[in-house]
């Protein structure tokens, strides 16, 4: 019997043992989302990132004046909106304060670098360096001046790895800020989409898609692109929206994590993809 | 110690570094080469079927764990590319297949071979459009691959580590 196994292990052991790492990834795969299996994934990518960033520190400094050139012109744009958004501010306070509204227009913004991404055209991460230490959590979104980027996966002591719109792993609600017709956005692996809307509904190519505030996962409307393309699908009753996002997620270096979750109630209440385990 | 087994795995730590941090400044729309993968083929010709097996799979986990990818997903195409590229192993065939540009067409087949099930295993759903997958998802980074592996024949570092 010996004899007879050792001679079907000389004949198939690269079979066997490709049968065997099959079987193990499969089973690997329907763990994602086991709390210990988040542990060890902590715990190596914030590890690797401790150098990661160190290099990315290098390229980072060459870049700098490149950079800083474009964060000047962004600033004066900002100055010039701010300016004009103060004036309108002071009235809508104004007229809050005769309704007796509350203002909650304030929301924590933590500042942090990508030090690497992942450039798979399905699962595109980054990795920040802020983490736990930091106030990030998972859940919490990624944004620049743009619009949002994506939304914390998983977090370590001092980094964070986050899945961008360019995730199919990533759901987003978002409304037409023109219409406020409400859609799920994900990503094919190859474009931008907004699923489940009908035919008949209000939309048209240029209108601006933000976050929805029926999200469980983004606290506020955040800018997310505009419809490139629009058609009623003949042989379905939804149509096809493609969405072209405001961030160019390949040029992006410095992001900021809303530091905002939408409502602890809310938060305790729904049972949203982060909260399954 | 067998240091011919061993050096294999931790080349990985330094080329999974170039991948993420420097790689994505010369990414075209998106497509990026996999360093990642020319290694694997490399060790795999070299070292043999089993020992590439075994390889893209450790390469595969820890490229899930450390990029935040779904875990298992490149852990299962990167075996399977592993298993495909040993099948160009042989004292006699190792000369032919790594000096020339049989190398770049190992890889590129291979890369496809992983491209494709990582795809299929991370985004793939019903609405999903299979051109799509095959094309943008899966030709394109592994056209990429095999251009960049052109760049390994031509290295001297090859020479002194066969």
């Amino acid at each position: 019997m010996i004899k007879f196994l050792s001679k079907v292990w000389a004949d198939f052991r690269e079979y066997m043992v490709l049968v065997v790492l099959i079987i193990i990834s499969l089973i690997i795969l329907s763990q994602n989302q086991n709390p210990n299996v988040q542990k060890v994934r902590a715990i190596a990518f914030g590890s690797f990132a401790t150098f990661t960033s160190i290099v990315s520190d290098i390229f980072s400094v060459t870049d700098l004046k490149r950079e800083n050139k474009e964060l000047r012109s962004t600033n004066a744009n900002l100055m010039l909106q701010i300016s004009k958004l103060r004036k309108y501010g002071i009235v809508n306070d104004e007229l809050r304060r005769l309704v007796s509204f509350k203002d909650g227009s304030e929301y924590p913004l933590l500042p942090a670098n990508i030090i690497s991404r992942s450039l798979s055209l399905t699962q595109n991460t980054i990795t920040l360096n802020a983490g736990i230490n930091d106030g990030v959590s998972p859940g919490m979104p990624i944004i620049n001046d743009q619009g949002i980027i994506g939304i914390v996966y998983s977090t370590s002591q001092d980094f964070s790895i986050a899945r961008t719109i360019h995730n199919t792993d990533l759901k987003l609600a978002v409304m037409d800020e023109r219409s406020r017709v409400q859609g799920i956005m994900k990503w094919t692996g190859g474009e931008l989409i907004i699923i489940n809307i009908p035919n008949n509904f209000d939309l048209e190519v240029g209108d601006r898609i933000i976050t929805s505030e029926v999200s469980s996962i983004v606290p506020i409307p955040i800018p997310v692109g505009i419809i490139e393309e629009y058609k009623a699908v003949e042989t379905s009753v939804f149509s096809y929206i493609r969405v072209k996002p405001f961030v160019d997620l390949t040029t992006i270096e410095n992001v900021f994590v809303l530091a905002e979750v939408k409502s602890k109630q809310i938060e305790g209440l729904e049972l949203n993809f982060f909260r399954r385990d | 110690m067998r240091w011919d087994l061993i050096i294999p795995l931790l080349t990985f730590f330094p080329v999974l570094l170039i991948q993420i941090t420097i790689v994505p400044l010369v990414s075209i729309s998106g497509v990026a080469p996999d360093l990642i993968l020319i290694i694997l083929v490399y060790y795999s010709i070299t070292r043999g079927q089993l020992y590439g097996t075994a390889l893209g799979s450790f390469y595969g986990i820890l490229v899930d764990l450390i990029t935040g990818s779904l875990l298992g997903s490149a852990m299962l195409s990167k075996t399977l590319a592993g298993f495909t590229a040993g099948y160009f192993f042989g004292e006699s065939k190792k000369e032919r297949n790594i000096y020339t540009y049989n190398f770049s067409l190992i890889v590129f087949i291979c890369a496809m071979i992983d491209n494709v099930v990582f795809s299929f295993f991370s985004a793939f759903d019903l609405q999903s459009n299979l051109l799509s997958l095959l094309f943008e998802q899966s030709l394109l980074p592994s056209l990429y691959t095999g251009v960049v592996s052109l760049l390994f024949i031509f290295s001297p570092f090859k020479r002194k580590t066969v």
